[in-house]
């Protein structure tokens, strides 16, 4: 992919794939998980989304090497799902969903296992250890046992745990899990802080979609057994024709009469949210607006342009 | 209804509930808070499990610890996730049935309408130790309404759904509130809880920091003052202008973005101003939002 | 101009410093089990306690030698106590008179390795590092295999060079193999409890659940042994034929006949008392058959271990 810079020299954008899944099919019995599906997952964070049961997890459970497909193949890092799962598990990260530690260490101690398991000298894990921990915001809390952790300290130490090898590819399974709103907000921040600038490619797997859309950049859509959409989440999300959001302080009929008068199409309300489809640019339709409602004895409170939410991306891969 | 009145409950030294005071009316409610805040103290109180140490709480007018008059008219669908494994859904839904007091030939129909109702129809006959955690939220939920229950307890209820289960899920609580239930739900997941109600409690450290509508607690958040966002290629301009309102407190220059946020107690009266700077002095502006307006901002306030 | 920002970024950085490849998993896993098994206090209190004999032996040998070199008189009585000493049966007392301790080392070492595992969901951390259920038995079964080794083999040498070194004319060297066949008993010991404790381990959620089983296996099959031994001693040798070997059909008894067999004596009384009559110690076993026995002991368990250990699904 070249490009142009100001100066008028061209140059080469290496757009670096971390996974690359070619024509993959996964069965199990009768049942077919994966059906026939290619994907590319390039650097930087990319959520995946999917119903229960529609491929997600076998997709998942392929990027770590621990599936043996029927057909197809894969990368992940340069590295064949097949034969090389060993290998790929060195290079990336998992913070499992499900509540795991090793009984009886700190979490300094876990940590530190954790890194050596993956092969780490123990001198360096240690040293590693300390330094992920301190990055995941445990303080004095790592010399204590981890049986006695809160919920928001376990997910942190499986964050930590899954870091500590300095992963190329960190897979996160439902993040945010159990966690109560101050500590989703931190774990978001510490999810976007690593995949941003770090080096550091993350795959997140939620149902939480507006924790997806702030964490990443791009999204795949996986839907039974199929890849339905794929793409960044701020092209996903573009409406055509650019129609604004406008938001009053109550619904008013007139309001909305009067600009369909004028021409423009008006979508009903959803609470006190009007979608509003026009050719105009946006300053020109804020004045059209704010005319009207002025006349209509409304007042405007919000004026955006409109944008999908993920969800209804997600919703209409559904059912496309 | 639920009236909760000085209810304090303690554990030996740590306290679960301080002097909570509160009436929960039809409709659904949020029950939110942080962890250990108290939150499933507040819920074994209202179900009955265990006694306030001090003050009362009454559901329908009687006491609810170890009431079955008051059990028969409630549900509860815990965050706990352990089953009979070895039965099936359909079986764990007629058993409990069955307890509720219900004939054998009344459990069955029954149990057929809720597992219909909650979308387990075609899934309930395998063994509980292979479900999903969707699915075992469903089958919580089923026995939940089973005995069609004016007050409807839920914990955490969409931990593990899909967005389409979830979107399911909250229109189905939506229809019960419709049909003259209360329902308390106790989440974290704000913006979820934003789509589904208006009323909110919030506990802290177990005292009950808020209650009520969300845009009225907003408004008496005085040490946050709104912060509005506005998209502009005029920053400067438009900044000059609005500094000159009394009601205007701070003005920011986004850097990143661009455009400039501003902060204000009364919202009312820069609404009605903004249109002058658009229509008649003809600034340019794409664009303005209150980004603190929402149930996530709120809650950051409230609770620092 | 210096380059250097006076503040670090102490932001997360990257680890490109090496990483061995799989395969040695197994190490770090064992090391990690010692390492918790080395803090209990008991264990070491243990590790006294399971060569006791030796150290009464050690004891009773240094006076009945200070006793010989010091006064003639007593001498005489004490040279017969020390012809009637069989050296090699020493090692044998020393070795079964510790089996009782070591089970509880082993035990203490072992009982919680898988099962707090299973019960911590271990697994996954595991099996999402490049190591596999291979590397992580293994690691499991040295982590109690070697110390185990250890802890039996420090005593049997100590007092085998106080032997060489003191009772040569006594008749302690004659036996040339003596010290080899020990080495190589001790290893089958170690082999054979840490097999089964990580076979048991693998079917518990609680290390408490898994020794107590274990323990209860030990004493119910060790009171069968003390029966046959019993009925053996008291009959004084004209039993039915399955006595001989029913008295080796239990843990201790197994092992206990191992190193009968590769020692090859058939015991004697304990400190080198005089027992009444002759017939009361039950023959060593045919070797090749007690070593196959304990061999698919230890087999079937591990086996037990490889099959229970969930292979969990990482991703749920």
């Amino acid at each position: 992919m070249a490009h142009e810079n100001s100066s008028g020299v061209l140059s080469y954008a290496r757009l670096v794939t971390v996974a690359r899944i070619s024509n993959l099919t996964v069965r199990y019995g009768n049942f077919t998980a994966l059906d026939d599906l290619s994907c590319e997952i390039p650097e930087g964070c990319t959520g995946l989304l999917g119903p229960n049961g529609a491929g997600k997890t076998t997709l998942l459970k392929t990027i770590l090497g621990f599936v043996n497909p029927t057909s197809g193949e894969g990368t992940v890092m340069g590295k064949d799902i097949r034969t090389d799962g060993m290998a790929i598990r060195q290079l990336i990260g998992l913070m499992p969903e499900q509540d795991c530690h090793i009984p009886g260490m700190t979490a300094v101690g876990f940590v530190s296992y954790a890194g050596e398991l993956s092969g780490m000298p123990p001198a360096d894990a240690l040293r590693r250890a300390h330094e992920v921990l301190e990055y995941c915001g445990l303080g004095e809390a790592r010399y204590r046992n981890v049986e006695t952790y809160s919920t928001g300290m376990k997910q942190r130490i499986k964050l930590a745990q899954a870091l500590v090898h300095g992963p190329k590819l960190l897979l996160l399974d439902e993040p945010t899990n159990g966690l109560d709103p101050r500590g989703r907000e931190e774990m978001l921040d510490l999810v976007r802080s690593v995949s941003h600038g770090r080096g550091v490619n993350v795959i997140v797997s939620s149902h939480l979609l507006p924790d997806i859309e702030r964490v990443c950049d791009r999204v795949i859509v996986v839907i039974k057994g199929k890849l339905r959409t794929a793409g960044t989440i701020k092209d996903l999300k573009k409406l055509a024709g650019q129609p604004a959001d406008v938001e009053l302080r109550e619904p008013s009929l007139a309001f909305s009469n009067l600009l369909m008068d004028k021409g423009l199409t008006v979508a009903p309300p959803k609470g006190n949210v009007y979608r509003v489809q026009s050719e105009l640019p946006p300053e020109e339709l804020l004045r059209v607006v704010q005319r009207a409602a002025i006349e209509s004895g409304a007042q405007v409170r919000g004026f955006e342009t409109a944008v999908r939410t993920l969800e209804e991306v997600f919703l209409e891969a559904l059912t496309s | 209804m639920i009236q909760i009145e000085n209810a304090s409950r303690w554990f030996g030294q740590v306290i679960g509930v301080n002097d909570v005071t509160h009436t929960i009316e039809p409709g659904v409610t949020a029950l939110l808070g942080m962890n250990g805040a108290g939150k499933s103290t507040l819920l074994r109180l209202i179900t009955g499990q265990i006694r306030p140490t001090t003050g009362s709480i009454k559901v329908f007018g009687n006491e609810p610890f170890a009431n079955p008059e008051v059990y028969k008219r409630m549900g509860y669908c815990p965050e706990i996730d352990q089953f009979y494994e070895h039965r099936t859904g359909r079986q764990f839904v007629n058993y409990l049935a069955r307890l509720a007091g219900m004939s054998a030939a009344e459990a069955k129909t029954r149990t057929d309408e809720v597992l219909h109702e909650v979308g387990m129809a075609d899934r309930a006959d395998k063994k509980l130790a292979g479900y999903s955690k969707g699915m075992r939220q469903r089958i919580k939920l089923a026995q939940a309404i089973l005995h069609d229950p004016d007050i409807i307890l839920l914990d955490e209820p969409l931990n593990g759904l899909d967005p389409v289960g979830r979107r399911e899920f909250m229109s189905y609580l939506h229809t019960l509130a419709e049909r003259g239930k209360t329902i308390l739900v106790s989440s974290h997941i704000l913006f979820e809880v934003e789509q589904m109600t208006k009323s909110i409690m919030l506990l802290h450290r177990g005292r009950l920091l808020a209650a009520g509508d969300v845009s009225l607690i907003r408004e008496y958040i005085d040490k946050y003052p709104h912060r509005v966002r506005i998209e502009t290629p005029q920053p400067r301009e438009v900044a000059a202008k609005l500094i000159q309102l009394p009601y205007v407190l701070k003005v920011e220059f986004d850097e990143w973005r661009g455009g400039i946020e501003l902060q204000t107690r009364e919202l009312n009266q820069f609404f009605a101003f903004l249109p002058t700077l658009t229509t008649e002095e003809n600034f340019t502006i794409t664009g303005f939002s209150s980004p603190d307006n929402n149930l996530e901002s709120i809650f950051h306030y409230l609770i620092e | 101009m210096s380059n250097i920002k006076p503040i670090a970024d102490l932001s997360y950085r990257n680890y490109d410093g090496p990483l061995k490849k799989p395969g040695s998993r197994w190490w770090v896993i064992a090391k990690n089990g010692i390492r918790i098994a080395l803090k209990k206090k008991a264990l070491w209190g243990l590790m006294f306690v399971s060569a006791w004999y030796y150290l009464v032996m050690l004891v009773v040998l240094f006076f009945v030698q200070q006793v010989t070199s010091s006064n003639p008189a007593g001498a005489q009585a004490m040279k017969a106590f020390m012809e009637r000493l069989i050296w090699p049966d020493q090692f044998l007392h020393g070795f079964s008179y510790a089996q009782l301790p070591m089970l509880i080392i082993a035990l203490m070492l072992g009982a919680g390795s898988i099962a707090n595992d299973n019960r911590a969901n271990a697994m996954l951390v595991y099996l999402s590092k490049p190591c596999d259920k291979r590397e992580y038995l293994f690691g499991k079964w040295i982590g109690i295999a070697l110390p185990i080794f250890v802890i039996m083999v420090v005593p049997t040498i100590i007092f085998y060079g106080y032997g060489a070194l003191t009772f040569r004319e006594y008749g302690f060297l004659k036996d040339a193999w003596l010290l080899p066949k020990m080495l190589a008993i001790i290893p089958i010991a170690a082999i054979f409890h840490a097999s089964i404790v990580v076979g048991i381990s693998s079917m518990f959620n609680q290390a408490r659940n898994a020794s107590a089983t274990y323990a209860g296996i030990y004493f119910i099959t060790n009171f069968f042994t003390l029966l046959m031994g019993g009925i053996w001693a008291s009959s004084r040798g004209e039993t039915p034929f399955p006595v001989k070997h029913l008295f080796y059909a239990s843990i201790d008894g197994v092992l206990i006949g191992v190193c009968k067999a590769i020692i090859g004596t058939k015991g004697s009384a304990p400190f080198g008392i005089q027992s009444p009559g002759g017939v009361s110690q039950v023959p060593a076993p045919n070797i090749a058959a007690i070593l196959g026995i304990a061999l698919l002991i230890s087999v079937v368990f591990v086996l037990i271990a490889w099959r229970k250990i969930r292979a969990v699904e990482v991703i749920g």
